[in-house]
């Protein structure tokens, strides 16, 4: 009954100094959003690219690419000249490869009836939903008939599902790739963006043969992926393959290879470097935006409280108990910081969720940095607004009123 | 009622050398007594006020109430005597700001027990009669106002003593002698009060005047009914 009624009047006390209570919540709020942002935003980010990765290179994956020169979005070198015999000869000469798939890829309308859309069309063996991870959520796969014989069927995207024939069942409907009719066989299993902020649920998988000879008419692929049997002699491998496809290209010492060979294990190394930024730069730096926000509240409570010890003082004269008065700045202060705690975590993946929708990132997760954040600004009102008062109220009050 | 006895007080400066603000002080006060007690500054008057309203401890001598020692109760004890017993009325009113006049006179009953805290409130502000201005805030009354709701908040919880510590300090002559005379009918109503000041014209509304010098007790008379009369007159 006693502690309510103080409680009560210790609100009313803060609602007459919106100002000053205003600032004490923005410092937190600042320094809990700025937290919030970079981990909700950093996990993610690293999410997608773990996920993305993953699926390109799995645990054991080899991936061989047209052109020379860097890897992933490096310049090419010129002339295409990776065929699917390079591949199979690979196969067949560097013992431990588990499975391999060819690809070759073109940008093309597709349609139905009246609608349109733009999607990346991928050919691919039989073997891409062993050899990729990847699978149809409904319907069927192509097997390897469909591949010898260039069958005109096509699994495509939920995107692309969702442009062609809306909320209608697309299995069975016939399409067309450029001008040449398709038949839907199967829907991808949805996946979402990747880094790049490739859509990659607007794609259509056709079989490689059926690319080649009636959509784009070259004898080439752009690339191939390779699964082997043991990850941990990725390197060896790499550089007999590299002989091998040198070789039936025809390339002299001195010539640069007009293909590129990446392995899972560089990859992971990458990677590493990457998750290194992650987990050791963003931290520091939501770190650095929670300090900053602190000092300011914990300046503002200070002063607060210097200012306030002659109150402490005359209400210990007329009969407040310390531990009144501790009930009185504990509640305060946990207002104030939850509020601005609460109110720093909304801010905060308010701004993560835009940012994300921005860089194509999804599931912005900030429990992680509300926990943090609540922690460290109940830390600085405890430092900053409660032991300042604990100590004047611990003071005989005729030192507190002088 | 309350009495000291060989009160000694010792401050340490912080180059750590001992200063004497009180020095052997006796003094009984009886219930319903109106004691002054003059001196100039440094004589120690604030240092007696502060033991006698239990917001410092004297380093030495006893100080008992109704009998009872005081000086060795513990804090929590010591606060519920301030709340319960003893009204402070401060040279600087020590009002809270932004907070109305009913809103400050509250303040000691939210510490105690009581009930119908705004009834006793507002009836403690038509005793000072300030029952127009209750719901001003400090920056809206005067000096004389602000002080009597200060003096409405000691008496809002009935105590035995009432302490005023230089309360006319800040006022102009007209307020202190307002104020003053409030406490001249508080005590004619049977309050005791016990008033610090330099002013000897003050001093001289008091039944008993108590002189320090130098944290020594060196004077204690009592003020003829006369006296006192011919004060409030002018």
């Amino acid at each position: 009954m006693k502690n309510a009624r103080l409680a009560r009047h210790s609100l009313r006390m803060m609602s007459r100094y919106k100002v000053r209570t205003g600032f004490m919540m923005l410092g937190s709020v600042i320094g809990i959003a700025g937290l919030t942002f970079v981990i909700a935003v950093g996990q993610s980010a690293q999410r997608k690219i773990l996920k993305t990765v993953g699926q390109m290179f799995g645990d054991s994956g080899i991936v061989i690419h047209d052109g020379g020169g860097q890897m992933m979005g490096g310049p090419h070198g010129p002339g295409t000249r990776l065929k699917i015999d390079d591949i199979a000869a690979i196969a067949k000469e560097v013992p431990g490869i588990e499975a391999w798939d060819p690809m070759q890829t073109i940008t093309a309308s597709v349609r139905h009836g009246d609608s349109t859309d733009n999607a990346a069309v991928f050919g691919e063996s039989e073997r891409w939903p062993q050899v990729w991870n990847r699978t149809a959520s409904r319907g069927d796969l192509f097997d390897e008939t469909a591949v010898t014989g260039s069958a005109r069927v096509a699994i495509i995207g939920e995107t692309v599902a969702k442009a062609l024939f809306g909320s209608d069942d697309p299995l069975g409907a016939d399409i067309q790739i450029g001008s040449v009719p398709f038949k839907v066989i199967g829907v991808l299993e949805a996946w979402g963006t990747d880094p790049h902020g490739m859509d990659r649920d607007n794609e259509v998988i056709v079989p490689i043969s059926t690319l080649m000879r009636r959509l784009t008419n070259v004898d080439t692929i752009s690339a191939a992926k390779l699964v082997v049997t043991d990850a941990g002699r990725s390197d060896e491998m790499k550089a007999e393959m590299k002989r091998i496809l040198r070789e039936r290209h025809g390339l002299t010492s001195g010539q640069p290879s007009d293909f590129s060979i990446i392995t899972a294990t560089e990859i992971r190394r990458m990677v590493a470097q990457v998750q290194r930024v992650l987990f050791f730069y963003l931290p520091l730096v939501a770190v650095i935006v929670l300090v900053v926000g602190g000092i300011v509240s914990a300046s503002l409570m200070l002063a607060s409280v210097n200012e306030r010890i002659a109150e402490i003082g005359l209400r210990r004269a007329i009969g407040a108990r310390s531990q009144d008065i501790r009930l009185q700045f504990l509640l305060e202060t946990t207002i104030t910081m939850l509020a601005g705690g609460v109110g720093g975590v909304i801010f905060g993946y308010a701004v993560a969720q835009l940012g994300a929708t921005r860089m194509h990132l999804d599931g912005v997760n900030p429990w992680m940095a509300a926990l943090l954040g609540v922690a460290a600004s109940s830390l600085v009102g405890l430092l900053a607004g409660v032991l300042p008062a604990l100590r004047a109220a611990r003071l005989h009050p005729a030192e507190a009123l002088r | 009622m309350i009495e000291l006895k060989e009160i000694s007080k010792t401050y340490k400066r912080p180059t750590g050398e001992p200063v004497v603000a009180l020095n052997d002080v006796s003094l009984h006060v009886e219930s319903g007594e109106f004691v002054a007690i003059v001196g100039a500054s440094g004589s120690g008057k604030s240092t007696l006020m502060n033991i006698l309203g239990l917001l410092d401890l004297p380093t030495a001598g006893r100080y008992s109430w109704n009998g009872e020692d005081v000086t060795t109760l513990d804090a929590n004890r010591q606060a519920e005597m301030r709340n319960k017993k003893i009204g402070f009325i401060f040279q600087s009113f020590h009002l809270l700001p932004r907070t109305t006049a009913l809103e400050n006179v509250e303040l000691p009953l939210l510490y105690s027990d009581r009930k119908s805290i705004k009834d006793l409130s507002r009836r403690a502000l038509d005793a000072v009669n300030l029952t127009d201005r209750i719901h001003h805030r400090p920056s809206e009354l005067s000096g004389g106002q602000q002080q009597r709701v200060a003096i409405a908040r000691a008496l809002v919880n009935e105590p035995d003593l009432l302490l005023a510590d230089e309360p006319t300090g800040n006022l102009d002559r007209s307020s202190a002698l307002e104020i003053v005379s409030t406490f001249r009918s508080l005590n004619r109503a049977g309050r005791t009060i016990v008033l610090i000041t330099h002013d000897q014209e003050i001093a001289s509304f008091a039944g008993r005047i108590v002189k320090l010098e130098g944290g020594r007790m060196v004077g204690d008379e009592r003020v003829t009914a006369s006296t006192a009369v011919t004060q409030e007159a002018q």
